[in-house]
């Protein structure tokens, strides 16, 4: 059994892709061995503000216990603290997601100090998005770029009793943080080379890296093929596939 | 599931040449389904715009790799046209005699739509050869001198109606690409490049049809459990399934796979 650690619902207006109800969404994932998932509303992203998404999300995923519903917040808007508290009082979340290049704040803000410590006291996980696509392949006028691997280093620096996790990481930007932070793990959807987990496991300890397959922007069968094909050790297998999340987010 | 990957680089960036190394790449093939490769050289060892002596060096690699295993591997004759006709119809012409080469693959020596890419239309007709132009959307990219736009490349099959191209990389191209491809008979899309972007291979078989779209994978760069996933999660019906992982290669190239 899989458990997903980067899932979304809601459209994304760049491409013609399923809009999935819940249960169609739960569906598309258990077609491809993912029982659990960690879903996000992409509506969250784009909106300038995320909640009416995050309304969206805890009503489609209310009823479809597979879907475990990750609100987006952002941290630069005046209300996040009160937002933070409808959230909790929405559903039983366990973790919440940011996306500061899209929200257009760096992670240097000092406003990231109240907000981490707010999440530490509602013992919520951080759940920090680098990049949702290939920047070579975005509509023409997101000029988006991915989280810079500095920042992140330098946020993992900065709350070294948070252990955050990283989706749409690069591989590269993840070899390159594994060396110095182990207050972090990073999904693997963006992570792709020739026997990707073969080669990144000697850089990277398996506790570290979580199944995210980027659904529905990227391919679900394929991203998983990634995992189920590599030929590494049962037990990392066993962490990357299911037993990281599991502990991440005390399931 | 049978599969031909019409898109690899066995050895790249001076790596994977050995006969042992070949020989553990045929064997992760197989591991995924994979019966053949095409192998397309290591192409961008000596920068963009090699010489006549470092394409004779990549191409005298790449047929190695073909003589070792003829039976798993089709080789594609790397050109640079800007060297001229004569130098560019040489260096086919050595290839075409050698075992296994059956086509020809251009990367980003140029433009493809530049004047010199005559040379390569001239080889391809000579020697009955199909080109695989790499190309990859310059929306964002930049760099036209070098990187082909899907535009470019489906103006140089535009151009040259007798001659069967192949326009790498689905991802790279993107929907605007397909609909670039769209009307062109002789253009034909391989399914690599960049991350499995959902919807575009349905996309692709929704405009192109189910006869022009060639599984590729771009191996080493990229993974094959990822890239045949995507075709095997894909909305497609069984036999456009098969069309694109076997079929559409085994009948343009004329393989004869037992
Ligand atoms: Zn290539």
């Amino acid at each position: 059994m899989l458990i997903d650690t980067n899932v979304n619902l809601g459209p994304w207006p760049f491409s013609p892709l399923p809009d999935h109800t819940g249960p169609a969404l739960a569906a598309h994932l258990a077609a491809s061995g993912i029982r659990r998932a960690f879903v996000s509303h992409l509506g969250g992203v784009l909106l300038p503000d995320p909640m009416p998404a995050n309304a969206k999300l805890f009503a489609q995923t209310r009823r479809t216990p597979a879907l475990l519903p990750v609100p987006v917040l952002n941290p630069a808007l005046a209300t996040w603290r009160e937002q933070l508290d409808i959230c909790r009082a929405a559903a039983p979340i366990r973790a919440v997601k940011i996306f500061p290049n899209f929200h257009n704040y760096r992670l240097s803000s000092r406003r990231l100090d109240d907000f981490m410590a707010a999440l530490a006291a509602a013992k919520l996980k951080l759940l920090l998005n680098v990049r949702l696509e290939d920047e070579r392949h975005k509509y023409f006028a997101l000029r988006i770029k991915g989280v810079p691997v500095a920042d992140l280093a330098a946020f993992l620096q900065r709350f070294p009793s948070h252990h955050v996790l990283l989706t749409g990481a690069y591989k590269p930007e993840v070899e390159k943080l594994a060396a110095v932070h182990r207050n972090f793990s990073a999904d693997i959807a963006f992570c792709e080379t020739f026997k990707t987990l073969e080669f990144m496991l000697p850089k990277v300890p398996a506790r570290q890296l979580m199944l995210g397959t980027c659904t529905p922007l990227l391919s679900t069968r394929g991203e998983v093929g990634k995992l189920t094909f590599a030929q590494i050790p049962a037990r990392a297998r066993t962490l990357i596939g299911s037993e990281n999340a599991r502990r991440f987010f005390d399931l | 599931m049978r599969i031909i990957d019409v898109h690899t680089h066995p050895v790249l960036d001076h790596k994977g040449g050995t006969p042992a190394e070949v020989k553990k790449l045929i064997a992760h093939g197989r591991r995924h389904g994979i019966v053949h490769m095409v192998a397309l050289g290591d192409v961008l060892v000596y920068g963009a715009t090699p010489n006549a002596a470092q394409l004779r060096a990549i191409n005298d690699e790449n047929a190695m790799v073909a003589r070792l295993h003829p039976d798993y591997f089709t080789a594609f004759v790397y050109l640079n046209p800007r060297l001229g006709e004569r130098a560019t119809m040489a260096e086919a012409e050595r290839c075409a005699a050698l075992p296994g080469f059956r086509g020809i693959k251009l990367e980003i020596a140029n433009n493809a739509s530049h004047s010199c890419m005559r040379h390569a239309a001239k080889a391809a007709r000579t020697f009955n050869f199909t080109i695989l132009q790499h190309s990859w959307s310059t929306t964002n990219i930049k760099d036209r001198i070098h990187q082909s736009d899907p535009v470019d490349t489906a103006l140089f099959a535009r151009r040259n109606p007798d001659v069967k191209v192949i326009m790498a990389h689905l991802t790279g191209i993107g929907f605007r690409g397909v609909l670039e491809a769209k009307p062109l008979p002789n253009l034909y899309v391989d399914t690599s490049g960049g991350w499995p972007e959902e919807g575009l291979v349905e996309y692709a078989v929704e405009h192109l049809g189910p006869d022009r779209l060639l599984y590729g994978s771009d191996l080493p760069v990229r993974e094959n459990a990822i890239t045949i996933g995507r075709i095997l999660g894909a909305q497609l019906s069984a036999v456009e399934r098969q069309k694109i992982l076997f079929g559409n290669t085994a009948r343009l190239l004329n393989l004869k796979l037992n």
